[in-house]
């Protein structure tokens, strides 16, 4: 265990009270850097008990989902089902009639004729009243049931239309680790103080190189299999997919995320999902990496069933900026690589390879440009 | 003579913002300034010390300042609107709206109009005064043109309590070895009561089977605090969550000297005043660094960057295992807690009014 600096002997200096303490006015104390030095120990020690517990098997990736949905089923907000739906329109349906017939027992002879008198004094009244009230009350409730058969219906629609899931195993991935992005990518980092998340981080091989630049960086990975070579060499990597791990970190936590390959292939929904955590997630200022196959490199690379089944498609480096924009980032710069699959012009031994030449440009613009890019983004508000 | 009125929704007492805006009045009258406070509505016990708001234009005077004590939706709000005087913000943060949604509409739609009402004030403000710099980060986000950070006036009795003996002995009876963990603050969606009863099942689950958590403050989402005790229930830690409200400051002194370790999980607070009793109380403190947390804690506690139960578990068990960890965490926050003193804070406040006023500050 680390060992506690000192304490100071007197409280700090009356100075306005935003931000840390001043190690200029403490003086018998130990230093704000001693201070944050020894807290980030004993966070250094917390983050690798839970690690532990992680790599044991004693903390399953699913177990903090299973809570979440357990947690759910006592919600309003997680109504799942029709069961759900259906079980609290019984609680509106239960509640629609009114009582007119008031209780009269008490505890005094006296009360109870009093409460009988008042009830059948003010009964005429009561009924008219409660009458309306009964009458707007299932006029209510059976709204209700209209709207909830309607939605049952939308529902049986929308699964009806629902595409198959594709195993992970079948979809292209961007990239077989961290290769010629890395170093681009530890550049636009290497200034971030906060803790960095890499999602879909594979063999960590970014994670590590982020490390070595003295980032604070992490990384998720949804395989576990993919994972058990970095945990074996003691890289802080959990098993879990990017918007599963999001949803659960605090708002403006991290200094940077990485985004590469399962962001090719999110369904709409999910991508809005994703940017949203990410937007918000991200501290002002915090740093954005994303990595993703160009689609034309995609569509010449992926299987035809791929094709056909996924439920997206890498989206243009222009369309990530313009989603990122339109959630206060701002699109630093956008870099081009992998593998550089672009046809030779010809010799113009004859004089007439302009025309051919000109037609090879063409198909290179259309087809064969390059097969990644990677967008550094900046969160400005 | 220069007057500073403040307006306020609700003066009650033993609550927050009602001790802030009586505090602040006071500073303001040892300052030599005129202060009333103009309400939409005051608690009894405190109706003497207020005014009706709609009463202010016949008593307005050439040279007045308005300071709204600005936290929730109010009338109060189209009333500013409409005046001509020089208008400063004490802004208190709203919970966003998103956090009530599903659970109940009526307060998501109350504290959405209270969005609605800063934004339109922010930019009528002079100057907006906030208790942390995350709230001034929001201010100036919606174009006021000057913040200063002042923190909430929290009275040196509040946050240096002196237990109930009484509640104080029954408390230890209980206590034995087990684990502590506590939370005091309002059983609302965005306190994320439901992580800490996701980390006290994990901590008793790995390291302390007779951990409990002790939740203290009122239910006032009642939707979620049921849904919060049922999933408790449905974890099996019916026995070993309780829960208490309407405590008197001794009481709450009491719990706060019982338990070893004050607990945070808030999604969102503006300030988070339970982080000072914390300290005022020698409790270390485990938050989740969200909102105004981290800056409110100032290094005087564990700061954790997710709210994941095996963390927090970890976390607390780090503490309650080492012991001087923990008198490190109690002396860092009681030191922190200094920067807050009541003294520092009027005199705070009278200095940024002074700059609207005009005229210097006679010393608090």
């Amino acid at each position: 265990m680390p060992t506690p600096p000192a304490t100071p002997s007197s409280p700090t200096s009356p100075t306005p009270p935003a931000g840390t303490p001043d190690p200029a006015t403490d003086a018998s104390g130990p230093s704000t850097a001693d201070r944050v030095r020894y807290l980030d120990e004993v966070m250094a020690e917390i983050d690798a008990e839970v690690r532990r517990r992680r790599a044991s098997g004693d903390l399953p990736p699913g177990l903090e989902r299973e809570l979440d949905e357990l947690f759910l089923e006592f919600s309003p907000v997680g109504l799942q089902g029709r069961a759900r739906l259906r079980e609290t329109l019984s609680l509106v349906d239960g509640s629609a009639y009114v009582d007119i017939a008031v209780p009269t027992a008490s505890n005094k002879a006296v009360g109870s004729y009093v409460k009988r008198a008042v009830r059948k004094g003010l009964g005429w009244y009561m009924n008219f009243i409660v009458t309306q009230i009964v009458k707007f009350a299932w006029s209510v409730s059976r709204m209700f049931h209209v709207v909830v058969d309607h939605i049952e219906d939308l529902e049986a629609a929308v699964e009806a239309h629902r595409s198959p899931d594709l195993p992970s195993t079948v979809v292209p991935s961007a990239s077989d680790g961290a290769s010629w992005w890395a170093p681009a990518a530890t550049e636009a980092l290497a200034a971030v103080r906060e803790r960095v998340v890499v999602a879909d981080c594979g063999d960590a091989s970014l994670v590590e190189a982020l490390l070595a630049a003295g980032v604070d960086a992490y990384g998720v990975d949804p395989s576990d299999l993919a994972l058990e070579p970095a945990l074996d060499r003691g890289v802080d990597v959990r098993a879990e997919g990017a918007l599963d791990h999001l949803e659960v970190v605090a708002d403006e936590a991290l200094g940077g995320i990485v985004l590469t390959g399962s962001v090719e292939w999110l369904r709409p929904n999910e991508r809005d999902r994703l940017l949203d955590l990410v937007a918000t997630r991200l501290a002002v200022d915090g740093t954005l990496v994303l990595h993703s196959t160009s689609p034309a490199a995609w569509a010449a690379a992926a299987s035809p069933v791929v094709r056909d089944l996924a439920p997206g498609h890498p989206l243009h480096a222009e369309t990530w900026a313009h989603l990122l924009a339109r959630r206060g980032f701002d699109v630093r710069a956008t870099l081009a690589g992998g593998v550089d699959r672009r046809l030779a012009h010809v010799a113009d031994a004859d004089g007439d390879a302009g025309t051919l030449n000109a037609a090879i440009d063409a198909i290179n613009d259309l087809l064969l440009g390059p097969t990644e890019y990677l967008v550094v983004a900046t969160r400005d508000r | 003579m220069t007057a500073v009125h403040q307006f306020v929704p609700a003066l009650l007492p033993r609550d927050a913002t009602g001790d802030h805006t009586r505090a602040v009045r006071d500073a303001l009258r040892a300052a030599g300034w005129e202060s009333d406070i103009y309400v939409e509505a005051a608690h009894d016990e405190l109706r003497a010390e207020a005014t009706y708001f709609e009463e202010y234009p016949g008593r307005a005077r050439p040279g007045d300042v308005l300071l709204y004590q600005l936290g929730t939706s109010s009338p109060v709000a189209e009333f500013l609107l409409g005046r001509p005087e020089p208008l400063v913000l004490d802004y208190h943060n709203v919970t966003p709206a998103s956090y009530y949604e599903g659970w109940e509409e009526h307060t998501a739609a109350k504290v959405s109009l209270a969005a609605d009402q800063v934004a339109a004030l922010a930019p009528r403000a002079v100057l907006g005064i906030a208790d942390s710099a995350f709230n001034a980060r929001q201010l100036e986000d919606l174009g006021c043109p000057e913040t200063a950070v002042v923190p909430i006036l929290v009275d040196d009795e509040v946050v240096h309590g002196v237990p109930d003996p009484a509640t104080r002995a029954r408390l230890a009876a209980d206590h034995g070895d087990a684990t502590v963990l506590l939370f005091v603050g309002r059983i609302s969606p965005n306190k994320s009561h439901q992580r800490l009863v996701e980390a006290l099942w994990y901590h008793r689950r790995r390291y302390d089977p007779d951990a409990r958590l002790h939740l203290v403050g009122p239910a006032v989402t009642p939707g979620y605090a049921e849904a919060v005790f049922a999933f408790a229930d449905e974890l099996g830690l019916s026995d070993a969550v309780r829960h208490a409200e309407d405590l008197s400051r001794a009481e709450l002194a009491a719990w706060y000297a019982d338990a070893d370790v004050f607990v945070c999980l808030s999604e969102h607070e503006g300030f988070c005043i339970p982080l000072l009793e914390a300290m005022g109380a020698g409790t270390p403190i485990v938050a989740l660094d969200a909102g105004a947390v981290g800056e409110t804690l100032g290094g005087a506690g564990i700061l954790l960057p997710e709210s994941r139960p095996a963390t927090v578990a970890a976390a607390v068990d780090r503490v309650r295992r080492d012991a001087d960890l923990a008198a490190w965490l109690a002396d860092a926050g009681r030191r922190r807690l200094g920067d807050f003193a009541a003294s520092t804070t009027r005199r705070r406040f009278v200095e940024v009014l002074s700059g609207v006023t005009g005229r210097a500050a006679v010393p608090a």
